[in-house]
């Protein structure tokens, strides 16, 4: 474990200890713009679209995900994380069952509901056409397992830190496992809550945003993962080969829980 | 799981699907090497197609040509020097034609200049061997009409990629500084047609453009006559250096990939045929100039290498491990980037003899994040 800080000025985790492709530096050319938090809205679609039954309240999902950042704001190591960008998300209670069926039938057509209902003349688009049940698993050292534990058994409220700027999808896995244990690396359903609360999280009309990829979890070949992605003003989902590399435009998320 | 050349077949139209088929019948091996594409990017091998300026020679002066500072005109007119390095031969030509189908590349373009104007252009289309190659041609169309395109044709040209750059007569001309040429664009888009080429029109976009009728009426005519309406950013070099007032910004880019949802128009970037690679220097595209060298982009004034030297093998490994160029991205490096524009620039300026060699513009020691100034 480092001592100084694991967040740089802007937010981005500070590469430390780990030995998979990387950028030490960044010219912070893709970068992402804060969405709007208004946790009554972002409820809203989450419970809408996710079809959560049984929800807690705006009132209560606000509460929770503010003490997310309350208790980072507190430690000096990370309070910069929070000059980052980060968006609340909620997840439904959700026994174990195959992470790429899930996905595939429940989230990413969540995603694409929400997308195309706040922005109309734009349109989500699902590039993978081949089927992902049975195809992803959480990877071992991502810490993922435990949002998914504890989604088996209660709502889970987040906090998504699309942090890891600029990692190769393994070097985000070995990353994480160098953060106080809080931080868990995102995987399907969270990265998923994340853009159905905030669809507008890849849109950027200035200059270009990263690719957000699904790193915590193992795909059915290695070197390959899944990922969302915009294009223009609309917003994909789709698999690439990574080959383990880094590019200037691959950013993983961590989540916190609350 | 479904095979990868297979997903991507998915995404053809019936009509691509069955010129794919047409193919396989006529040159089997070439479209065999077209259908292991995505398979050998799927395994982390590339598969750009190869873009072979022989010669500069053009009948054309247009406003924005990538190509005008290697042309002879050009070195005599504004430098008063001669291009002494030695020129690329029909040895090169079929050296090159064996290494790339050692790697599994499957595509060439001849380009220039203008190539239709090139005395030897059916040697170097049987140099390249048409039966293990799909050969391409960019033409301006001045010289396309009937009997030249069923002739392209008989030597086994596959494609025509035709430069458009306005629905309006009097403006085409004027950008291309050729009276005339629009009637000519017309009658090649037919000749091509009726010659059973496969036709690609090409524009290049330059700032404000996308969003004007003439662009829209562009993308229909495009779309109604069956053909793919290719369209190239305007980037800040070759003539185009001297304006910078038509490069684009992200909204025009954008623009553009929405119009993409309803006419048949696309750009270098376009996710197609279930290959998302975006930007595509050397991992979609390369250029051989006439001096050997080979650059990652048209417009890139920078070797990764001579093919005299070292072998294209090496060169493509030189692209692929530059974190500029091989790394995936969703812009266009050189008509988007600010940073790499400014680097671009910086490296270029002062060379008479482009592009800037292996060594001195890119090399194993760029960094992203090096200062340029």
């Amino acid at each position: 474990m480092q001592t100084t800080e694991y967040f740089d000025i802007n937010g981005r985790c500070i590469p430390h200890g780990i030995t998979s492709e990387h950028h030490v530096k960044t010219r912070r050319y893709f970068v992402f713009e804060q969405p709007e938090i208004d946790y009554n809205t972002i409820h809203a679609r989450l419970v809408k679209h996710l079809g959560i039954e049984n929800p807690i309240t705006a009132q209560e999902f606000a509460k929770r995900a503010e003490k997310i950042l309350e208790k980072l704001r507190e430690d000096p190591q990370c309070r910069n994380i929070l000059n980052g960008v980060r968006v609340p998300f909620m997840l439904p209670v959700q026994e174990r069952t195959d992470i790429g069926e899930c996905l595939e039938q429940q989230y990413i057509s969540a995603v694409k509901a929400s997308f195309e209902e706040v922005f109309s003349k734009n349109s989500f688009t699902n590039h993978h056409k081949d089927g992902l049940t049975g195809k992803l698993s959480i990877a071992v050292d991502s810490r993922h397992e435990r949002l998914i534990a504890e989604q088996g058994e209660q709502l889970v409220v987040g906090y998504y830190f699309p942090c890891l700027m600029e990692y190769a999808v393994p070097a985000a896995i070995e990353q994480t496992g160098q953060l106080p244990e809080q931080f868990i690396l995102a995987g399907a359903y969270d990265t998923s809550a994340a853009l159905v609360g905030s669809p507008d999280l890849l849109l950027r009309k200035s200059g270009y945003p990263p690719v957000l990829w699904l790193a915590a979890l193992d795909s059915e070949k290695s070197g390959v993962s899944y990922h969302y992605e915009a294009y223009g003003y609309n917003l994909t989902f789709n698999r690439k080969p990574h080959f383990d590399r880094v590019a200037e435009s691959w950013t993983s998320g961590l989540v916190v829980l609350g | 799981m479904i095979p990868v050349e297979i997903l991507a077949d998915q995404n053809l139209t019936p009509a691509e699907k069955a010129k794919r088929e047409g193919l396989k019948l006529r040159k089997p091996y070439v479209a065999q090497k077209l259908a292991n594409i995505a398979a050998m990017e799927e395994r982390g091998e590339i598969s750009p197609i190869i873009r072979l300026e022989k010669s500069y020679l053009c009948n054309f002066q247009c406003t924005h040509c990538s190509a005008e500072y290697y042309m002879d005109r050009h070195k005599k007119k504004v430098f008063k020097i001669e291009d002494t390095r030695a020129k690329i031969d029909m040895d090169f030509v079929r050296r090159l034609s064996k290494e790339a189908d050692e790697l599994g590349l499957a595509r060439f373009v001849i380009t220039g200049g203008e190539p239709l104007v090139m005395k030897d252009f059916d040697e170097v289309v049987a140099a390249l061997d048409p039966d293990k190659h799909y050969i391409i041609t960019d033409t301006n169309g001045w010289f396309l009409d009937d009997e030249r395109a069923r002739h392209l044709k008989s030597i086994g040209v596959e494609k025509v990629q035709l430069s458009l750059d306005s629905m309006i007569e009097k403006d085409h001309d004027e950008f291309r500084n050729k009276p005339g040429s629009y009637k000519r664009v017309m009658r090649a888009i037919d000749a091509a047609l009726d010659a059973d080429l496969n036709l690609l029109l090409s524009t290049v976009l330059i700032k404000g453009r996308v969003k004007t009728q003439e662009f829209i009426d562009m993308c229909e005519f495009a779309t109604k006559k069956g053909v793919g309406l290719y369209v190239s950013y305007a980037k800040p070099t070759g003539s185009c250096s001297d304006h910078p007032e038509f490069v684009i910004e992200k909204e025009d880019a954008d623009i553009l990939r929405d119009l993409e949802k309803e006419y048949s128009v696309f750009t270098h970037m376009t996710p197609t045929y279930g290959s998302f690679k975006g930007c595509i220097t050397v991992k979609g595209i390369i250029t051989v100039t006439s001096t050997g060298e080979i650059t990652p982009c048209p417009y890139i004034d920078m070797s990764l290498g001579n093919m005299r030297e070292t072998s294209l093998k090496e060169i493509l490994a030189r692209g692929m491990r530059n974190p500029w160029l091989g790394p995936y991205r969703p812009d266009c490096l050189i008509g988007e980037d600010p940073k790499f524009i400014q680097f671009h620039a910086k490296k270029t300026t002062g060379y008479t003899q482009l592009p800037v060699p292996w060594g001195q513009g890119f090399s194993d020691k760029n960094s992203l994040t090096e200062d340029i100034i």
